[in-house]
């Protein structure tokens, strides 16, 4: 036996139908957990997609405010001047944000409604067609969520009891939860009836730190960073969900690892004989425990390769049937998973491997 | 008659195990899966599934707690205990916020109820029910929010004096705490107003229900089956959509699984087949052979999973109580019938060799 011939490779495919399936099985769990972990990191990335893309550098907000999903903050317009006369603040304008819950067919939707002045911080930063909302009645909705409800640019509907008309459609703001409906500033607060109030004043400046200090100390109220916003959102969101989906993923997982695990006993199992016929030419039971090792790895690693594939593939078929679920995939992920199957496919494999290394080789001439 | 199918799936033990778990693995996920789906959705309706009201009256149009104001005159009530089969009738005031304390949160209800009557908490764990100022909040969010009996938290903008501990009122959504119906009137500036009005009735509640719908104008009265099957409708639609994508990817993975594990099987068992073929079965005959091997592994498999199911829901309970899950009859039917209709179709492809072999092949020695 020459240490040269890639044995387990060659004994791997040898069986080309045996291997698609145990790479088909492999992958399809592999791909499960992938598709899992990544549906959940998309939601995580989505539920923050105002506070990380509107292009503010600070949100002012009441003072303990420390997040826009589980918070009601509530700013005095006037404040605005003040913070004109901060050095380092380059522009300050005040947004409205408010959950409604929109009744579209009969359908009840929950939407951000975010209320800016035109050319002010705070309304769309991408829109796929159309414009901004520039008078009262219009608004921009979130392209997937109007394409959903028949809505196109210059469609008029109903929400909060006033008629809208549709003047432009954004991307990249809609979560799984809610959706991003733009309007005015005026309209927002009409809406709210609120009175010379606003929800956050949106910061431009090139020295966060320092004008989030001088606004404190002239203010009273607390300037945030977007990055801290959005953490705490996601901790907030995360405590919500976080309990059930990891459980999810947890079992997702559990059951991959044994699934990997199966695969590569039976495949050895089934190649008992063939084992045998190596044994019997002489290789001793190191060499047996590498070849039922390289292939454990090919098998490990090849399927993870075909998971990520079925992941992309399940990520594309779900953004197009709802488009309002992202997928966020980090490569450790896929390290960590692709690392627990070659751990469990070992595992799996030296119970086998024992019994190999018991077996007589002359018993795999028998019948 | 002799149970050949039976008898050739159980000869090679270690075979016919590999096959059972390979396919109990893949439905001990689905069912996992679709039953902590199942036990997020109940959650959201769990204050009217404990409530002792048949029937729910809330403002016209208003059908759900979640994300809806409802607001009903106080007087409704007195009306509706004039109304035959009206046994009972008490208002409650709902509204949400955050339940707070030292920097973390949780969403909450907050629900106020009469003292002493049946809106309240239905279990008490610790403590007593809320006296003016106080409150009682779910045992899990306490545990989560480190909170003890005696202990001050802040809802709606005051600070309130934990009197008592109920169970089973945290949902994926949000929790639930009680304070008497004054207080939360008081805090909400709300003068001779109810949320909703609970009724207990004799007879049909149905009826009731109708004939309150017929009497008071402005109002919209559902039975308790109804309005919790309207709350969970609006709650999935909203918030668990999530968790249902996540159960069905597993569901289709757990199928794939399936039907590649009962095709191995049948490929491995390709041999005996055909000498039982050589023996003078027909296509029909080896057909109806692996069909009863493919059923036999299946049912087993599912016996197995169910337990499994069982199993983890009881350890999920002792782990993390506010985490259920609730194995549903749909549920089991649905992954039954389809690991039965893949398991069919894993068994049946690998045939279609079989019907083309020539009987006299299997009699050769394997090369």
């Amino acid at each position: 036996m020459s240490g040269r011939v890639p044995a387990a490779r060659r004994m791997t495919t040898a069986d080309p139908k045996r291997l698609v399936v145990s790479l088909l099985g492999v992958g399809a769990a592999i791909g499960l957990v992938l598709l899992l972990q990544g549906l959940w990191n998309g939601q995580l990335v989505q539920i923050t997609a105002y506070e990380d893309n509107v292009g503010a550098d600070l949100f002012v907000a009441q003072s303990g405010t420390e997040s826009i999903l589980g918070d009601r903050s509530t700013v005095p317009l006037a404040a605005i001047e003040e913070l004109a006369g901060v050095p380092e603040v380059q522009q300050a304008d005040p947004v409205h944000i408010h959950y409604t819950v929109f009744d579209l067919h009969g359908e009840k939707e929950l939407v951000l409604l975010v209320g800016s002045d035109p050319g002010d911080l705070g309304g769309p930063w991408e829109l796929s067609g159309g414009r901004a909302p520039a008078a009262t009645g219009d608004a921009v909705l979130d392209r997937t969520f109007a394409e959903e409800h028949d809505i196109g640019v210059g469609t008029e509907f109903e929400m909060g009891g006033r008629t809208f008309r549709t003047v432009g459609l954004s991307e990249g703001t809609r979560s799984w939860m809610t959706s991003l409906v733009f309007v005015t500033a005026e309209t927002a607060q009409e809406m709210t009836g609120g009175g010379e109030v606003a929800t956050f004043l949106l910061v431009r400046t090139d020295e966060p730190d320092a004008a989030a200090a001088a606004i404190r100390a002239s203010t009273g109220l607390d300037p945030l960073l977007p990055a801290t916003l959005a953490e705490n959102d996601r901790e907030i969101m995360a405590g919500i969900m976080e309990g059930p989906v990891l459980l999810m993923i947890g079992i997702a997982f559990a059951a991959a690892t044994l699934v990997v695990a199966l695969t590569v006993y039976s495949g050895v199992v089934e190649r008992l004989r063939e084992y045998g016929i190596v044994k019997a030419m002489g290789a001793g039971r190191f060499r047996i425990l590498r070849l039922i090792l390289g292939q454990t790895i090919l098998l490990a690693v090849a399927g993870s390769v075909v998971g990520y594939l079925m992941y992309l593939g399940g990520a594309w078929l779900v953004g197009q049937l709802r488009p309002q679920f992202w997928f966020s995939l980090q490569w450790r992920h896929l390290m960590v998973l692709s690392g627990a199957a070659i751990g469990m496919g070992l595992v799996a494999a030296i119970i086998p491997a024992r019994r190999l290394g018991r077996l007589d080789p002359a018993s795999v001439y028998r019948g | 008659m002799v149970p050949i199918a039976r008898r050739m799936l159980f000869t090679d033990r270690r075979r016919a195990l590999l096959g059972v778990a390979g396919v109990a693995i893949a439905l001990v996920m689905a069912l996992t899966l679709d039953g902590i789906f199942a036990g997020t959705t109940r959650q959201v309706s769990r204050f009217i599934d404990t409530s002792p009201a048949d029937v729910f009256v809330s403002q016209e149009g208003v059908r759900t707690i979640h994300m809806a104001i409802s607001l009903v005159p106080g007087a409704v009530a007195d009306e509706i205990r004039q109304l035959p089969g009206v046994v009972w009738a008490e208002p409650v005031l709902f509204s949400s916020d955050a339940l707070r304390v030292a920097g973390a949160r949780r969403p909450s209800y907050v629900i106020g109820y009469m003292p002493g009557g049946r809106g309240g908490p239905q279990i008490l764990v610790e403590g007593r029910d809320p006296g003016p100022g106080e409150m009682v909040i779910d045992d899990s969010a306490a545990t989560a929010l480190d909170i003890a009996v005696g202990d001050e938290v802040e809802v709606l903008g005051a600070t309130w004096t934990v009197s008592g501990l109920t169970t089973g009122m945290t949902s994926i959504v949000n929790t639930s705490v009680y304070v008497t119906f004054d207080d939360l009137a008081t805090a909400l500036a709300s003068e001779r107003t109810a949320s909703y009005i609970l009724i207990g009735t004799e007879g049909d509640p149905e009826a009731v229900a109708k004939s309150i719908e017929a009497a008071i104008p402005g109002v919209e009265s559902q039975t308790r089956p109804r309005f919790s099957a309207e709350e969970r409708s609006v709650v999935r639609e909203m918030s668990t959509d999530l968790l249902n994508i996540m159960s069905f990817a597993a569901l289709l993975v757990s199928l794939a699984v399936i039907g590649l594990v009962l095709y191995t099987s049948v490929l491995s068992r390709l041999r005996d087949i055909g000498v039982m073929k050589a023996l003078g079965l027909g296509r029909i005959g080896v057909t109806r052979l692996v069909l009863i091997q493919g059923l036999w592994t299946v049912v087993s498999a599912f016996a197995l999973a169910v337990a499994a199911t069982f199993g983890i829901g009881a350890i999920v309970a002792s782990v993390a109580p506010d985490i259920d899950v609730v194995v549903e009859t749909a549920s089991l039917v649905r992954a039954g019938a389809g690991a039965i209709l893949v398991a069919a179709i894993g068994v049946i492809v690998p045939l279609i060799k079989v019907w083309r072999v020539d009987p006299a092949t299997v009699f050769r020695r394997p090369s």
